[in-house]
């Protein structure tokens, strides 16, 4: 669905005078979100945040470059853009190497990074705008790329796909996806209770930018302490919050327990403890904290003392993530006694813990952010360099000239470009900065198919470690619903680990906090640093939390997140600031944070939705997008904590008086991937996870500029068809324009014994005709390299034979060495004839210029092999980014199904073909319909997928009717509709039909389901599999058979086979087969000190006496050997045996 | 492709006539430009890069010779 859709006159097969009905026409509220949010718009979201607003904070962080040599000299950064100069403007970059270039030449798709800076020049203080520091790869489709804002032509004339989703990087011509990261909330309290261990602990991950640590409130025998990786041992609590300015023993009872006496009983111990140690001021306190503060000093930094260490230690270590601004530690003391009396609600009631697998306490970590991280990083790091530079320079007492630093900046410009490059390609995210070493960050975007790809920009994964056996961050969490997809995970060891997205969801990104600081403050709530502590808990007064943070109190808790939503709803604030009440905790808590999960509601207010026929009318006349919705308060997007607080119905009849909220479309619960499958309401669970994870193997359309790439390794499919049975995702996701299957006429039945085991039987008129006919495109790199040497590889011409012809092997060549295009290559041919020189290694200097000399090259040819031969679809000659000649040759195949490939419907029923007939032996109706594809029925009642028997049924009457048949999750065409069409038509209501033997010409004893079903095929092809070998390689060590099809390896006897043979009774098959015939060796062996030796001669004992030659296997003879060589000596006694 | 005639053994082209190889001194090979599909030929020693326009990715012709396909 594009744009201009919506601006047509017919919408959706809609014209602007039809009725509007709200109830089925609000979904078409889900096209205009994805118009303007959604699937791949988080990713685009957080880096063009990343790219106009982190960026410049990072700079303000880092603002200034100083020297240690001259006071004088300064440099500081004024302002930082991407992509384009002072003068212009943002929206607009540079012209940039376009994707498809950088694609295909292996460079990186990335904009030049210009800051302003402002340095001194002897007494003369500079301005120099538009310093290049770097290059930043360019997300695509982000506001920075090209292809922003471009239309379906513009897109063609680039060679860009106007489907393909963007928001991946492309980074030396491959395309890298930073997949999202599920993590445990920053900086908030998350409870824990050990029911066993009676151990209770409030923990909080402060993140800032300069630091991330970790700080613990736990109990240990009724007591409570604060523990922290930076101080030795645990504080008691008292100690902490008297060092923290609460020195009243009860102003810390009232800001803890309140006024309820079960809670003072239980923390009453803890003030025992710290009068036992004599602390009482908070000096005294900062000292004992002093004391135990584990100290890691840098070299040249003065030295503390005991009560500058603790006052160090909570200003900034202890909860970090909360700034001490003059030594005034109130906000934090509160923080802490806010975290201890959670704890100590957590021991009166164990209920009172955080679910870590909730997903309200998790964030979702995007692009943008971890390549803020990154940027940080190297961006001190530069600065760093710059500096070092720079001292190193203004140490030397003369100078001829005055002193420039900006000669000196651009020495390590490169530093930000490789650094930035080379994580995303391989993946490394190193930051000294967190001590943080995470691999893995960056993945291939897989081009399989257009699903694949699709699925992946949806992917979240998570940090658990797999191997853990716990099953409660793996499991299917209630407040997964809507946020993520309920069906598409991995099988096997990643289960429940790896997640999509659901298909109306949104991530948010970080807003300002001190404007809605103050907003609290004008709704009426009191502003923390003025209540009195003994108000603080009293009953009814609820707590104002901004991102985890204490910042007021108010007593009228409802109507100030009343009055906050309207002015939410209203746009005075931004749609993605999440409030909600929590009354365990009696406190309101705003979230304003990124990384939050959330999706759009309609909002219900006195049991009326607000959306309207009325506002639907208007998007379908394109008058009104998605966000008008949202400005006029009719949708909201609510985050997985306010959620709770709401509730939501699913229809509109549903709607009580107690209804706050209505769903957009109850299949948006399900992602872009699960939502391929046509009925899955009806189906088994698990077969929708299949499903979810065969529909990327499909093999289908990849997208429009599928025949330009040049990518490793392509599948394509010659005739896809769009399914007869669609589902609105299908529309949403344009599967219909891209997609991956046929339609195949299916006849349930069985038919020979070659359909077991799901085994489908292939009708072979319809191979012939085209069905799951598909391409294999395989491309082949060769750089021409130039060596320090001066010489440099070169393309040899083709060697030809005693008539003029070329050689065998050089057939397919050209004459530029380099194969012909359109040409058939078979297996041992040559198609790119690379020569190297023989004296590429050789140095520079020494010996004579060898440039005017006669270059000697080796030919190092890319030979095809293959047991099919190929066609030369493109050869591609470029230049890659260091000057050297890049040549890609693009091999084709073009396969038809044969036995043993592999087919799958939409509903997890995969299936291999196990025979291929002719049509006239198949089967056939009265009009004289032959199936496509046998199946055998037993694939049914087990598995229980009865959206497959609703597909074929609706495929069936779409096709007598001539229409395209719905099976959306939870609504779709009905069955009784589909029945009447097929009454109506002549067929029988149930879909099925009298068939006759295809053999026999007679009818079929039984009633035949028979019809359309949609059917992928998957990549798993025999050709790419199948392995035979009588004699092969072996490998030097051993000389035993090499292993795996791509050395043309062995198939193994291995011992379970070879433990057949014996119990057969045939063990003297085994010793003339793997010894004497394949391992046998000869052997001196010297009978006196049981050693080998070689030609009839002990070396050890010096003697050729009592030599004797004996044959034992190789693998015997290695063993000895490498015995030998750990200094054991296997000695060989022998004795006659007759 | 086999047409070019007999290359008299210079010093230079010696060792590649002992091993084999054949130089060719006429490049007949033509290749297009991605960006303005200008046909041209070029010499293995001059730059990969567009005669026209300047564009570096080039594409190699389709082959003149007989291609026979089995079509099945």
């Amino acid at each position: 669905m594009s744009f201009e859709d919506l601006l047509q006159p017919s919408y959706k097969g809609k014209s602007l005078t039809d009725p509007i009905n709200t109830a089925e026409d609000k979904w078409n509220l889900l096209p205009a979100f994805l118009q303007v949010k959604g699937l791949v718009k988080q990713h685009l979201d957080s880096f063009n945040f990343f790219v106009d607003t982190d960026l410049k904070k990072i700079i303000q962080a880092n603002e200034k470059v100083l020297s240690d040599v001259d006071p004088e000299f300064y440099l500081k950064y004024l302002d930082i853009r991407v992509g384009y100069k002072s003068g212009g403007n943002p929206n607009e970059t540079e012209v940039l190497l376009p994707p498809h270039e950088c694609r295909l030449r292996d460079l990186t798709y990335s904009a030049p990074i210009y800051v302003d800076v402002e340095y001194t020049r002897g007494r003369k203080i500079i301005i120099h705008r538009d310093l290049e520091i770097g290059r930043m790869p360019i997300m695509l489709r982000s506001n920075k790329c090209i292809l922003n804002g471009k239309n379906e032509a513009q897109m063609a004339y680039l060679n860009e796909c106007p489907l393909d989703p963007g928001g991946y990087f492309i980074v030396n011509g491959t395309e890298k996806v930073i997949l999202v990261q599920e993590q445990l909330s920053k900086n908030r309290i998350i409870v824990e209770a050990d029911e066993k261990k009676n151990i209770v602990q409030a923990s909080v991950t402060s993140s800032t930018h300069e630091r991330k640590s970790k700080t613990y409130v736990v109990t240990k025998n009724d007591k409570i302490y604060l523990k922290h990786n930076s101080i030795s041992e645990e504080i008691p609590i008292v100690i902490v919050l008297k060092a923290a300015g609460l020195v009243s023993d009860l102003e810390i009872l009232q800001l803890v327990c309140g006024k309820d006496s079960i809670y003072q009983d239980l923390f009453a111990v803890n003030f025992e403890e710290a009068a036992k140690l004599g602390i009482y001021s908070q000096k005294e306190a900062l000292e004992y904290i002093g004391r135990k503060v584990k100290t890691i000093r840098r070299l040249n930094a003065p030295k503390l003392s005991i009560l500058q260490e603790g006052i160090e230690a909570i200003a900034t270590t202890v909860i970090a993530h909360i700034t001490v601004e003059n030594l005034d530690f109130k906000e934090k003391a509160l923080y802490i006694a806010i975290m201890t009396r959670r704890v100590i609600m957590a021991m009166h009631n164990p209920k009172l813990v955080d679910d870590r697998d909730y997903v309200g306490n998790k964030r979702l970590e995007l692009a943008g952010q971890l390549m803020s991280l990154l940027f940080e990083d190297l961006f001190k790091k530069f600065n760093n360099d710059f500096k070092a530079n720079l001292d190193k320079i203004l140490k030397k007492p003369s100078r001829v000239s005055e002193f420039d630093a900006l000669l000196h900046i651009n020495i390590h410009s490169s530093n930000i470009t490789t650094g930035l490059n080379r994580a995303i390609s391989t993946g490394n995210w190193s930051l000294k900065r967190f001590k943080m070493e995470r691999a893995g960050v960056t993945h291939v975007l897989s081009r399989l198919s257009y699903i694949s790809a699709l699925g992946m920009m949806t992917r979240i994964s998570s940090q658990f470690e797999k191997s853990r056996k716990v099953s409660g961050p793996r499991a299917l969490q209630p407040s997964q619903f809507g946020m993520l997809c309920t069906s598409d995970t991995p099988e096997g060891e990643a289960c429940g680990l790896v997640k999509n997205l659901a298909l109306m969801t949104h991530i948010t990104t970080d807003d300002e906090e001190d404007p809605i600081k103050k907003l609290c403050y004008i709704l009426g709530a009191e502003d923390i640093s003025v209540i009195d502590s003994s108000t603080l808990h009293s009953n009814g007064t609820f707590g104002v939390h901004l991102n985890g943070t204490l910042i007021g109190t108010t007593r009228f808790p409802s109507m100030f997140v009343s009055k906050f939503r309207h002015l939410r709803r209203t746009g005075k604030l931004s749609a993605f600031v999440s409030i909600f009440t929590n009354v365990h905790q009696s406190a309101v808590h705003i979230a304003a944070d990124g990384g939050r999960i959330c999706r759009p509601l309609i909002i219900v207010e006195n049991g009326k939705a607000k959306v309207t026929a009325e506002h639907l009318e208007r998007l379908r006349d394109g008058e009104w997008s998605f966000d008008d919705f949202l400005t006029n308060g009719l949708v909201e997007y609510l985050d997985v904590n306010e959620e709770n607080d709401s509730l939501i119905a699913i229809y509109e009849k549903d709607i009580t008086s107690g209804t706050t909220h209505l769903e957009i479309e109850p299949f948006t619960v399900l992602g872009a991937v699960a939502g391929l499958i046509p009925y899955p309401h009806h189906n088994q669970s698990p077969r929708n996870t299949y499903q979810c994870a065969m529909g990327k193997q499909a093999i289908g359309a990849i997208a429009y500029n599928q025949f330009r790439r040049i990518d490793t390794l392509l599948y394509l499919m010659c005739y896809p068809q769009q399914p007869m049975v669609k589902t609105k995702t299908i529309e949403l996701i344009d599967y219909d324009k891209l997609p991956a299957g046929q339609n195949a006429t299916v006849a349930v039945m069985s038919y020979s014994g070659y359909d077991i085991e799901d085994a489908l039987v292939l009708n072979k008129a319809s191979i012939d005709r085209g069905f799951g006919r598909c391409q294999v495109l395989r491309k082949t790199t060769a750089v021409l390299k130039r060596y320090p040497n001066h010489s440099k590889d070169i393309l040899a011409g083709m060697r030809v034979k005693e008539d003029g012809k070329p050689i065998f092997q050089h057939e397919a060549l050209g004459p530029d060495g380099l194969a012909e295009v359109g040409v058939e290559v078979q297996s041992g041919q040559t198609y790119i004839n690379k020569c190297v020189p023989t004296n590429a290694t050789e140095s520079v200097v020494g010996g004579q210029p060898t440039i005017n000399q006669q270059q000697q090259h080796r030919e190092t040819p890319v030979n095809y092999r293959a047991p099919v031969s190929s066609v030369v679809d493109q050869v591609m000659m470029s230049v890659s980014d260091n000057d050297q000649a890049l040549i890609k040759v693009l091999l084709r195949q073009t396969r038809r199904p044969e036995l043993g490939d592999k087919f799958s419907s939409r509903h997890g029923q995969k299936g291999v073909c196990g025979i291929i007939v002719q049509q006239e032996d198949m089967p056939f109706n009265d009009d004289g319909i032959s199936p496509d594809i046998i199946m055998n029925p037993h694939g049914f009642p087990s598995r229980m997928t009865v959206g497959k028997m609703l597909e074929l049924v609706s495929g069936k009457a779409g096709v007598l009717d001539g229409s395209l048949q719905y099976g959306t999750c939870f609504g779709g065409s009905k069955l009784e509709d589909m029945s009447q069409i097929l009454i109506d038509k002549g067929f029988n209501y149930s879909g099925k039909d009298m068939l006759y033997s295809g053999i026999t010409g007679e009818a079929l004893q039984a009633y035949i389901f028979f019809g359309p079903i949609y059917y992928q095929k998957l990549k798993h092809m025999v050709l790419d599999k199948m392995h035979a070998r009588a004699r092969g390689p072996r490998a030097v060590l051993t000389r035993q058979p090499t292993e795996g099809r791509s050395r043309d390896g062995g198939l193994r006897l291995g011992e379970m086979e070879r433990d057949c043979v014996i119990a057969y009774g045939a063990s003297q098959l085994l010793l003339e087969r793997l010894m004497l015939s394949s391992d046998a060796f000869d052997v001196d062996v010297c009978n006196s000190c049981g050693l080998m030796g070689y030609n009839n001669w002990c070396p050890s004992c010096k003697t050729s006496e009592g030599v004797v030659k004996m044959t034992i296997p190789y693998a015997a003879k290695l063993l000895f050997q490498e015995l030998i060589s750990m200094n054991i000596a296997p000695r060989l006694k022998m004795s006659d045996v007759f | 492709m086999s047409r070019e005639g007999f290359v008299p053994p210079t010093a230079a082209n010696l060792g590649n006539a002992a091993s084999g190889i054949q130089t060719m001194k006429d490049y007949g090979v033509k290749y297009i430009c991605a960006q303005c599909a200008v046909n041209f030929s070029l010499s293995p020693k001059e730059p990969v890069r567009c005669k026209e326009c300047g564009h570096r990715v080039l594409y190699k012709a389709r082959t003149k010779r007989m291609v026979q396909f089995e079509a099945r």
